[in-house]
This record gives structure tokens, sequence and C-alpha cells, in this order.
């Protein structure tokens, strides 16, 4: 994992700031979702495990203690489980959508629908496979934190939001610049 | 024709930075190949057999003269001195180097140009009619729809990395001219006073495209209001991007997602995410607006026509010296197109001159001169055609013999528009790295095999066009003869379809049989035009002859009298 994240909230500037959320695969550590004693005090659980643990007494426990957030894989189909996404707008701080691979641009659509049908207001962040020429797309559609990918320059990655002063299509974060002219 | 303002303009300024950053980054080795490979590819920067190509946004294929000098200037300074018309109505060079393309994209940003989006898995550069704004059978100018779609299209950032590239084609004519059904969207305008109230409205076709699965697309919209159409078009995408298939390159596009659930499950699944967008909450916000669509419509109006009257080629005719009469009567009636206004017409300069290079290839010299023909007949303008020649598109009737003259000294003014030597080709294997057999010496060898203009002239309306893979970039299933080089054991092998057409009765063609060897290609062209020639009755055209009879005379003859399947390459 990325020890940095980029932080970017819709009316503010991106900074670089500590990364306090571990992304768990739902893999690893059988007995549950792992150890949060020793590790980060936050993870991210995969979406469906979320959907088969939720009930669990220990991880309601945690999730009102704030440390659970669940992450979306590019295949999830969110608007599936818009009931349980609702209830979670009050339990999970954050949550995650996947890239498995750069050029895999389905969680830019996911971050719009988290956005603008679900009305998420808590932190969207970009996961996985998430490189430098990906962060303007992410910020325009709905996240608003990047965890790179650990090779990348997080100093090259926050000039990038300086490249574009004028947009020409609506999104999360602006108004096309052709209705005002 | 469109005109920048700031807006436009510092969007392509701060694209040449961001990129320039992309390629420093790239040759430094902070961006590897393989993830520097999408972003080159959006701007449309391919890595071919011998060197980079660059391809050219020509939005909807309109250009002025100056942007054509300026092409003109980057064939000399940055490539070998020519460039390539497409069948999307853009430009490639062949020749450029990695570290040269900001610089190269700089020099087109300073003529509102730009290579955005020309390629990779993103919306890609918008396509129209050639003749749009002038046609006579037009009954709507697309082309202030095609920059409003333009310019929601460019970087839109949802759509970045779709699951295979994407391509819209608008019409507004009565004839298609834009072969709507092949693409990803068609979008068709209309203004019908039974639909509401006679505003301009789009019907909308999903799911059509060539390559391996060549597909015609389906009607799924009727009579979509224009201001809507961001929010639709966002729906429609949204579906694509989310379940169109990820897992095979040969099944991304949007065509196998609507064939696998059916246009009318399609259509539902977009109908679904519209209504969620579309509501009244969100609609104004998303809805193009009437100061928009003023804001690019002013740039589209009628430039300044004298008053005319219309007169007939008799006419013109009869004040054209005897000597050149029956050479310029030809090129009026295949290269002269009818126009809106009395008095003016459309001229194709053909970019087919027999034993040429590449179909579609115009060097810097002819550019040049182009680009002063524009300024003297035709109001500095131009367009591509997706047939891969080029329009003047608003010369007086009465210039037209000066300006053949002068088109003929340029090599431009040959009269085989239509005709079977106006090939549509794929530079193939000689320049692209994923052929399987060149297309380009095909080409060649049959335009020298039928040279004859009265001969051509007397076939009539016939589409010859070659692709040297299934990718058929050469569009050769719409041909009515198509030429696909196909590899067998390493060695290059053309497959012949027939029956294929554009237009208002679009259809693909059918592969006639084994293939043949490129030798053998001048051969198979002369006995399936021979046949069509012993069969025809009176006027008809090759593609009715062939509707008529069927693949079989045709298929018997290629077989008959060639397939020996004698080894040899053209060269
Ligand atoms: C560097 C050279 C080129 C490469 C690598 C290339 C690559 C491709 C590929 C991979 C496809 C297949 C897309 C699919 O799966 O459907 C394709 C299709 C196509 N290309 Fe190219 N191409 C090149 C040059 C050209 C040129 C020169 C033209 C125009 C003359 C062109 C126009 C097209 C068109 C019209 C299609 C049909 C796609 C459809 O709508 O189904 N390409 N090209
Ligand atoms: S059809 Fe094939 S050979 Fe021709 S340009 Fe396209 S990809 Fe290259």
């Amino acid at each position: 994992m990325n020890q940095k994240i980029i932080y970017f909230p819709k009316d503010g500037q991106p900074t670089i700031i500590a990364n306090e959320w571990q992304v768990w695969d739902g893999e690893r550590d059988e007995g549950g979702i792992p150890d949060l004693e020793h590790g980060l005090h936050k993870v991210l659980v995969p979406f469906h495990w979320w959907i088969t643990h939720y009930k669990n007494a220990d991880i309601i426990e945690r999730a009102n203690r704030g440390e659970i957030g669940v992450w979306f894989a590019a295949d999830d189909d969110i608007l599936k489980h818009a009931d349980l996404i609702e209830e979670g707008k009050k339990l999970w701080p954050v949550v995650g959508a996947h890239f498995p691979i750069f050029r895999d641009g389905r969680s830019f659509s996911t971050a719009t629908l988290l956005r603008d049908r679900f009305e998420w207001q808590g932190e969207v962040r970009a996961i996985g496979d998430v490189l430098i020429d990906q962060l303007l797309q992410g910020a325009r559609v709905g996240f608003d934190a990047f965890e790179l990918r650990p090779d990348q320059n997080l100093d090259v990655a926050l000039k990038q939001f300086d490249l574009f002063s004028v947009v020409t299509q609506n999104s999360w974060r602006d108004q096309r610049a052709t209705t005002a002219a | 024709m469109y005109k920048y303002d700031h807006i436009d303009q510092t969007l392509v300024d701060q694209r040449v930075i961001q990129f320039r950053d992309q390629v420093e980054r790239r040759l430094n080795g902070t961006l590897a190949e393989e993830e520097f490979r999408p972003l080159r590819l959006q701007n449309g920067l391919y890595h071919q057999r011998h060197a980079y190509m660059l391809r050219v946004a020509i939005p909807y294929g309109l250009l002025s003269a100056e942007q054509l000098r300026t092409l003109a200037l980057i064939a000399d300074k940055y490539d070998r001195g020519y460039g390539h018309f497409t069948t999307r109505q853009n430009i490639q060079f062949n020749w450029v180097e990695l570290e040269q393309t900001p610089d190269i994209l700089a020099e087109l940003a300073k003529v509102e140009m730009h290579a955005i989006q020309t390629s990779g898995n993103c919306i890609r550069n918008i396509t129209s009619d050639a003749f749009a704004g002038v046609a006579a059978d037009e009954y709507i100018d697309p082309r202030p729809v095609c920059e409003l779609l333009r310019q929601w299209s460019t970087l839109h950032p949802e759509f970045a990395h779709l699951p295979r590239k994407f391509k819209f084609a608008i019409n507004g004519a009565k004839e298609d001219r834009t072969v709507l059904l092949c693409h990803d969207v068609g979008i068709e305008l209309k203004k019908n006073p039974a639909i509401n109230n006679g505003e301009l409205t789009a019907d909308i076709y999903a799911g059509g495209g060539m390559g391996r699965t060549p597909i015609l697309g389906s009607l799924i919209k009727q009579g979509l209001p224009w201001q809507v159409l961001p929010s639709y078009l966002t729906a429609l995408l949204r579906v694509y991007n989310r379940f169109g298939r990820r897992d095979n390159l040969y099944k991304a596009r949007i065509k196998i997602l609507v064939k696998a659930l059916g246009p009318e499950e399609f259509a539902r699944q977009v109908e679904g995410e519209w209504a969620q967008l579309h509501n009244e909450a969100k609609q104004s916000k998303d809805n193009f607006t009437q100061a928009e669509w003023e804001r690019v419509a002013k740039h589209f109006t009628k430039p300044a026509y004298q008053k005319l009257n219309t007169v007939s080629n008799e006419v013109i005719l009869a004040a054209t010296p005897e000597t050149e009469r029956a050479a310029f009567a030809r090129w009026l009636d295949r290269n002269v197109k009818s126009h809106q206004i009395p008095g003016y017409a459309s001229v194709i300069l053909s970019l087919k001159p027999h034993g040429t290079v590449a179909p579609g290839d115009a060097t810097s010299a002819q550019m040049n001169a182009i680009a002063d023909l524009a300024d003297q007949y035709s109001f500095g303008e131009l367009r591509v055609t997706h047939e891969q020649n080029l329009v003047l598109a608003d010369v007086e009737q009465t210039q037209l013999l000066h300006l053949w003259r002068a088109a003929k000294n340029n090599n431009l003014a040959l009269p085989n528009i239509g005709l079977l030597t106006d090939i549509i080709a794929c530079p193939g294997g000689d320049f692209c790295s994923l052929a399987n057999a060149k297309s380009l010496p095909i080409a060649k060898a049959i335009q020298e095999r039928f040279d004859d203009l009265d001969y051509l002239f007397d076939l009539g309306d016939i589409s010859l066009n070659i692709s040297g893979c299934i990718n058929s970039c050469g569009h050769h299933h719409v041909g009515n003869i198509g030429v696909l080089g196909v590899d067998k054991d390493g060695e290059e092998w053309y497959q012949i379809t027939l029956g294929g057409e554009q237009g208002n009765d679009a259809s693909i063609g059918k592969v006639i049989g084994p293939s043949f060897y490129a030798n053998e290609i001048p051969d198979v062209m002369t006995s399936l035009i021979n046949t069509y020639v012993e069969q025809r009755t009176g006027d008809e055209p090759f593609i009715e002859t062939y509707r008529r009879l069927g693949v079989t005379p045709f298929k018997e003859v290629a077989y008959k009298n060639n397939g020996k399947h004698s080894k040899g390459a053209l060269a």
C-alpha cells in the first residue's frame, strides 16, 4: 500500500496526507478482517464481503467505531445494491472504487453514480492501479482521494490538477465553461 | 466554419502542455511504454510498422485554407512532405518523431486544430456529411450539433477509458453520406412538424461497426430533442462503459453488447439510466442551452453568396472551348455536385489519380495548391470526404472551368468520383503494423488495369474498398466490391466480398469464397466487371445487378477464370 494519499476535497486544494486506510482484498486473514490492533486501524473491505458479513456483531461494532469502509470492484453493479449503500451512508466514512488496471474506466462510472445517484457526501477514494494520468478524470467524476500505485511520483501527481482551467462538460466538480460564455 | 473562442483555445493550448509533459515523462523513463500507450493514442499517436504516425482531427471534415497550409507545413517540417486523408475525415502523418509531437500539436493549436481523441478507447472524432450546409438534399445543417457534441466529448472524464473505441456519425440529409449505420452511434437529425413542435430532434442508432464482426446499427430512440443529447448519450455510454465486455478485445465494441442484449433490451437499459439522469431537478443542468447553440451556430452561417442564376451544364459546356469540352463534361458529370444556392456547385477534388501512391494521399505542394484554390473559388474553406477526397463546397458555376483547369495542373481533376478507381483503401502492410497484407499495390494494380476513362464512365457507380486486415479501416464490408487482406501460413492472400453498400440502403457484403493471390486480383476484377456488363439491363448500376442476380454468376466467373493460385505478389 501507499503510505501517502492525495486528498482533494471538492472545494479545497489537493494535498498529500498520510494514508489511514488499508485496503483488504477479502482473501487473506481467513478468520475475518485484518488485525486492526497491529496494523492500521481502519480498513476498506470488499463490498461483496460486506454483503455477506455485515450482520456479524464484531463487524457492526467496528463499523460503528468508524473503522470500516467498503470498496467497490470494477464489476460491482452498485445499482443492484442500492439499499445497502443507502444504509452504508451512515456507516462508512470512506468508500473506495478499484481500478484493476489503469485503462479500465468502469470505476469512473461507479464514482459518478455514487455522487450523482446516491448523493454520497463522504470520501470516495480511487484505489488499485491508479496512475498520475488518471487523476484529472478521477477528480472530476467524484473521487476526492487517491491512493496511487506506490511507484508513482506524488509531487508530479500533485501538479496534474492545475493543468486545465476550462472544461467542456459538466461533472461532479465543475460546470462546463461553455454555458458561461 | 467554427471559430474557437477563448474556451476552446485555452483547452487546446493546455492540452499541448499536458501532452508535452507526458512525452517528457516517457522519454525520461518515468512513464512506461505500456502506460504511455493509451495516453499517446488519445492524442492520435500510433506506433506503426516503420515509425510513429500522428492522426490529426478534422472535426466533421471541415477545414480552412489556413489550416490546410499548416498541415502542409507540418508535412514538410516534421514528415516526408505528404499527408494521408482517412475514411474518418482525419489526416495522418506517417513519419513523425515522438520528441517532436508536442511541437506539432503546438503548431496545430495555432490554427485551432488538435489530435485529441483521434484514437484510443474513448469517443473519437465526430464525423458527418462532407456536404453539410450545402448539399441540395439536406434538410438540417448538422454542424452545430456536431460541434456541440465535439465539445461535450472532448476530454470527457467518465468515458476516457471505455472498453473500446467509440465513433459517432451525424447526418442531416436525405441521402446518407456518413455510413451512419456502421458507427457505434449514428445520429439522424430531423425536423418533423409532428414531433416536438417541429423542433430539431434526433433519432439514435446504436451498435453498428465494421471490423471482425460487421453489424449495422439498430434504431433505439426516436424524436429526442437536441437539447437532451448530453444526458441521453451519457446514459448510453454509461451502460456501455459499465457492461461492455472487457475480457476480449474482439468482443468489446458496443455492437457486441447491443447484439448480446438485443437492441430492445439495450434501449430499455439506456432508457432506465436516462430516466434517472433526466429528471426535472437535473435536466436544466445538463441540457444544451439555446445560448450554447447560438454560440456555435453563429459560425455555421452561409458565406457571402452572390445573387446568381442557376446555369445548366449545357450552357456551361457551350461556353467551353471545344478542345476541352469532352474532358470537362466528364468532370462536371462526376466531380461536381448540386448545391442549395442557385448559381453554386460543390466540387470534389480527386485524391485518387490513377497510379497514385495511396488513395487519400496529398503532397504538401498539393495541399498548398488546394488551399489557394479554396481561397480563390470557395470562401477559403474545404472538406474531407470519408471516401478520402477533398471538396470545395461553394464554387460559382461560372468559375468551374477555371477551377477545373487549375485542379488539372495539380493532378487533382481526375473525373473518377464514385467510379471503380475511386478506391477507398487503408495503408495496409506498407505502413500499418496490424496488416495481414498490402492494400496499396492492389489499389494501384486495379487502377492500372481500369485506366480507360470512357470504360469507367460506362460502368458507372461502383465502390471498391480495400482493407489490409479484418479491422476494416478501408471499409471493405460496405464496398460493392470489397477486398480484404488475409494471412495464410505467413503469405498474403485476398478475400473478395460482394454486395456491400453505403448510404440509405447500407448493407454488408458477402464473402464469395476462397481467397486469391495478389497478382490474381486484377483478373478477378475484370471477370466480375465483365459479368456485370454482360448481365446488366440498361443503366442498372452494379449493386442492382448484383442484388438481382445474387452472388452465383459472379462467383462462378471469379473462380473459373482465376483462382489458379499461381504464386506471386504485386510489386
Ligand atoms: C496506424 C494505422 C492504423 C491502425 C493501427 C488502425 C487500427 C485499427 C483497428 C485495430 C481497428 C479495428 C477496430 C475494431 O475492432 O472494430 C480499426 C478500424 C478502423 N479504422 Fe483503423 N487503423 C489504422 C489506420 C486507419 C486508417 C488509415 C484509416 C482510414 C483510412 C482508419 C479508419 C478505420 C475505420 C473506418 C475503421 C472501422 C472501424 C469500425 O467502425 O468498425 N484506420 N483500425
Ligand atoms: S485495416 Fe488493418 S491493415 Fe488496414 S489500416 Fe486498419 S489495421 Fe491497418
